[in-house]
């Protein structure tokens, strides 16, 4: 006979597992299923699908060009002052949604301490843009490349490097052929995370970018938009959205996180 | 198994004593308001504290169809005072409002942020390309008024053509403009007299203005029922509209 974990183990498990399966449940219990056709074809639910695929996704390839150079540096160079600025990189993570608007207002708004330049030298604004909802997805989706990619790096016996040094490698080569093939799961793992953090974006786009139609309204605000006027069309908007995070997720899991190990 | 069980019980037990403790009895009533009463409520409920000792007053802000919403999908609400009829038509279907009355009315007026940097002197300015302009979501009570009074203006479509933001509730339209984000929005009156000096705001002819009527009520099967009577009776006695008035909201229309 196997083994049976304590009762109270059990429980709690249990619990944690009902506290998320039951939200995702009642929604697709309470989906207007005879309209849900209609109401993710509509015009807006189209629109924000484009603006939120849009979005995520040039936040993603944002995320990964500038957090995995970040992550090598903190993984690998020494310099004073290291700890501290990984503790702000992956702020983000922790941050409030709202806040992060609010610092990003603070300093790209069009009144933001660089945000003033960028309009008066070179007439952008980043606010109520599509630009500007990339900027709030990016800010917060890029620490889980940073964490997931440094982590990567740090496992990575540094004797291979050296390896590939004696043998006449430069440092760049070494990076490209050696150090980012062999760290491509985790590096994978970061960018898919980033991806649905993106993806689920609220609060720092509604804050820094506003909520139009088929600019800055994603999938996430055009759920609360017709929370507004349509409920249960905001219902069938959620079930959209956790059943693309839900593919996702599994993909993720089967390729990358399972064959790391 | 069994014994950490009642080691739970007893603290339970305990834990509860210690809230029915007689040297500090606090009797809470919950107050979901609109989030354009944020300020003057506020204010109320302070007052309200401290005319009833022992009485706590828990507010919930937000857009009143959000408030409407979470009532409706079983929030403890003792009492409701929406900024329209319709999101408190929502409640009074389900789960039932009690003693529904009307305590205020509000306007709408124009905000640009302090030094007004596109200029815009009147309603119809608002149609100029240039202006960018906020205003609330559709569904939320200010946001229909906004577009009711564009539309009454006859500049609806060239003036909702400007909207950059459909924000969730006025308070965040202020936010926009105040920061110098957008160039112009469109909130209640008295979301100006909260606001101070941060913004501007020009007047709206009567002609095509829209009053909005805030309705408060108690809800059905409220569990601090008597308290929220009084704390509605305050809402709609001198104290309180008193502070009303002191915070942008005329009196409540007359009632035959």
């Amino acid at each position: 006979m196997r083994r049976r974990l304590p009762l109270s183990i059990q429980i709690l498990a249990a619990i944690g597992a009902v506290v998320v399966i039951v939200p995702v449940l009642a929604l697709a219990m309470r989906a207007p299923w005879g309209r849900f056709g209609t109401i993710i074809t509509s015009e807006s639910a189209r629109a924000a699908l484009r603006v939120s695929l849009e979005v995520s996704l040039a936040a993603t390839v944002l995320s990964v060009a500038f957090g995995v150079p970040l992550a090598w540096v903190l993984a690998r160079a020494e310099f004073r002052g290291r700890s501290l600025l990984r503790a702000i990189v992956v702020l983000p993570i922790v941050l409030p949604p709202v806040v992060a608007g609010v610092g990003l207002l603070t300093a790209l708004g069009r009144r933001g301490l660089i945000g003033t330049w960028l309009d008066r030298i070179f007439g952008i604004q980043l606010t109520f843009t599509t630009a500007g909802a990339v900027v709030a997805a990016t800010f917060v989706s890029m620490p889980l490349v940073i964490l997931a990619a440094e982590a990567g790096f740090r496992g990575l016996d540094e004797r291979y490097e050296q390896a590939a040094a004696v043998l006449g490698a430069g440092p760049g080569y070494t990076l490209r052929r050696v150090v980012l093939p062999m760290t491509a799961p985790q590096l994978a793992a970061g960018a898919v995370l980033a991806w649905a953090r993106a993806l689920g974006e609220f609060g720092a786009t509604i804050t820094f970018a506003g909520n139009l139609q088929g600019r800055t309204q994603t999938l996430p605000l055009a759920v609360f938009q017709h929370l507004q006027t349509d409920p249960s069309g905001a219902i069938a908007l959620s079930l959209l959205l956790v059943v693309v995070s839900i593919a996702v997720l599994v993909a993720m899991r089967d390729r990358w996180i399972t064959g790391a190990q | 198994m069994r014994r950490s069980l009642s080691v739970l019980a007893v603290t339970l037990i305990f834990a509860t004593a210690c809230a029915n403790d007689p040297s500090a009895p606090t009797t809470t009533v919950t107050v979901f308001a609109a989030s354009s009463l944020t300020v003057a409520f506020t204010q109320i409920g302070h007052d309200f504290e401290t005319a009833n000792p022992g009485v706590r007053v828990d507010f919930n802000f937000a857009s009143s169809t959000d408030l409407a919403g979470q009532i409706t999908s079983e929030a403890t609400a003792d009492v409701f005072a929406s900024a329209s009829e319709a999101a408190m038509d929502t409640v009074a279907n389900e789960p039932g409002v009690v003693a529904r009355a009307d305590f205020a009315t509000n306007r709408l007026v124009i905000i640009t942020p302090p030094d007004n940097p596109a200029h815009v002197i009147t309603l119809d300015d608002l149609t100029d390309p240039r202006v960018q302009l906020v205003i609330a979501a559709e569904g939320v009570p200010a946001g229909d008024y906004a577009r009711q009074m564009l539309h009454n203006d006859g500049i609806g479509f060239a003036a909702l053509a400007n909207v950059v933001s459909n924000e969730p509730d006025d308070a965040s339209v202020v936010a926009k403009v105040a920061s110098g984000e957008a160039d112009a929005g469109i909130v209640y009156l008295s979301d100006v007299a909260s606001a101070g000096s941060a913004v501007m705001s020009i007047q709206v002819p009567r002609s095509v203005n829209v009053t909005a009527t805030y309705p408060i009520a108690v809800v059905s099967g409220a569990e601090q029922a008597v308290l929220a009577t009084e704390f509605q009776g305050w809402v709609l006695g001198p104290a309180g509209q008193a502070v009303l008035r002191a915070r942008g909201f005329a009196p409540p229309p007359e009632t035959g």
